[in-house]
């Protein structure tokens, strides 16, 4: 089998930032603590850590800044991930995004 | 005139996790790097904890700290470091991010009230790891419909293209239920997780499926991993972990 089809174990390398994040945020004994704050969403952080990491090109050639006024992002899971589906279809379609629409 | 007071730095405790008494602290650095991690006893249980700056760490500081994205990848990384060199040596059940006390006895009164919960915790993880899995497969070709001449022409496109997309997304649903199936009957336990999206993943493929899984076993699970990638070669398969089991905790401690 090769690695492409299936990724080995990571092996010293830190984990896939998505990876942590959608566990440490959200998940684990979420009961504790005497201190209580509001998580953002975690897609919202994912993006805006991959951002300080990558470059503002590669972020654009990514595809990372539909993000900033979508209102769908803000909300809970859910929709989410047909809305940017299907926007990500339209654009590269060439078509008018939903955000765009207004 | 009064003179004003002088504030001391207060410290609060950040909890990783819950290990079985006896466990020792990982050498690891904490997430405020100028205090220890330590482990500290109650209920039959050990807490690995460290001391923060309530500064930094008090919920009217917080917000701001959030909002600093190299502070909190730095945070969050040192967080998961410490439960992963926790993981290596025992079990462990791994606490969210921020989980931060005021003071060791309220800490320590979380883990004497919780102590039943958190050791058939600890004797249900023993042993065992949390393994991720993920499947992608290549986005789709760009519709046609951009490029059509006529309204109508258009119309049928992006109706072609609405028929396309329904039978692209019932067949990956199908797939999915059939890879958390295969799956979970080589885990012990297995939780489908939210699809990432690819400039969350810093893929191009799309994701089709997230999963996790409490493996007792790895060797099996990894066999029936290999299994599907030889069937499915349409599909790219990604295996991590092992993970501090972060989606297998009790229900009256997590989420539920």
């Amino acid at each position: 089998m090769s690695s492409r089809e299936l990724d080995s174990y990571r092996s010293g390398q830190p984990a896939q930032l998505a990876d942590v994040l959608e566990r440490v945020l959200d998940k684990g004994i979420v009961i504790a603590g005497d201190i209580k704050i509001n998580l953002l969403d975690i897609e919202l952080l994912t993006v805006k850590i991959r951002l300080l990491i990558a470059s503002a090109d590669k972020a654009r050639e990514m595809g990372i800044d539909w993000w900033q006024n979508d209102p769908f992002l803000s909300g809970a899971n859910g929709q989410n991930g047909l809305e940017e589906r299907l926007r990500k279809l339209e654009e590269k379609a060439g078509l008018p995004t939903s955000s765009a629409e207004e | 005139m009064s003179a004003a007071p002088i504030r001391e730095s207060a410290t609060g405790w950040y909890l990783y996790g819950v290990v079985p008494a006896g466990g020792q602290a990982p050498a690891t650095s904490a997430v405020d790097p100028s205090h220890e991690v330590v482990a500290i006893e109650s209920g039959g249980v050990a807490a690995i904890a460290s001391r923060v700056s309530l500064d930094e760490f008090d919920e009217t500081m917080l917000p701001e700290r959030l909002a600093d994205a190299a502070w909190l990848e730095r945070t969050i990384r040192a967080h998961e470091q410490v439960l992963e060199a926790a993981l290596a040596r025992t079990a462990v059940v791994p606490c969210r991010f921020c989980t931060v006390y005021r003071d060791e006895d309220h800490l320590r009164s979380f883990l004497t009230g919780h102590s039943r919960v958190l050791t058939e915790a600890l004797e249900r993880l023993a042993g065992r790891v949390e393994l991720g899995v993920k499947a992608f497969a290549a986005a789709e070709p760009p519709s046609a419909a951009g490029q059509a001449e006529s309204g109508r022409a258009y119309l049928e496109a992006r109706r072609a293209e609405q028929r396309r997309r329904e039978e692209l997304a019932a067949s990956r649903s199908r797939t999915a239920a059939e890879l958390h199936g295969r799956l979970s009957s080589a885990a012990e336990d297995g939780v489908v997780l939210d699809l990432q999206s690819p400039s969350a993943s810093g893929r191009d493929e799309e994701m089709l499926f997230n999963g996790a899984y409490l493996v007792a076993d790895r060797e099996r699970f990894e066999r029936a991993l290999e299994v599907i990638a030889r069937e499915r070669a349409d599909l790219q398969l990604e295996l991590t972990g092992p993970w501090p089991a972060y989606n297998f905790v009790p229900e009256e401690l997590g989420r539920g």
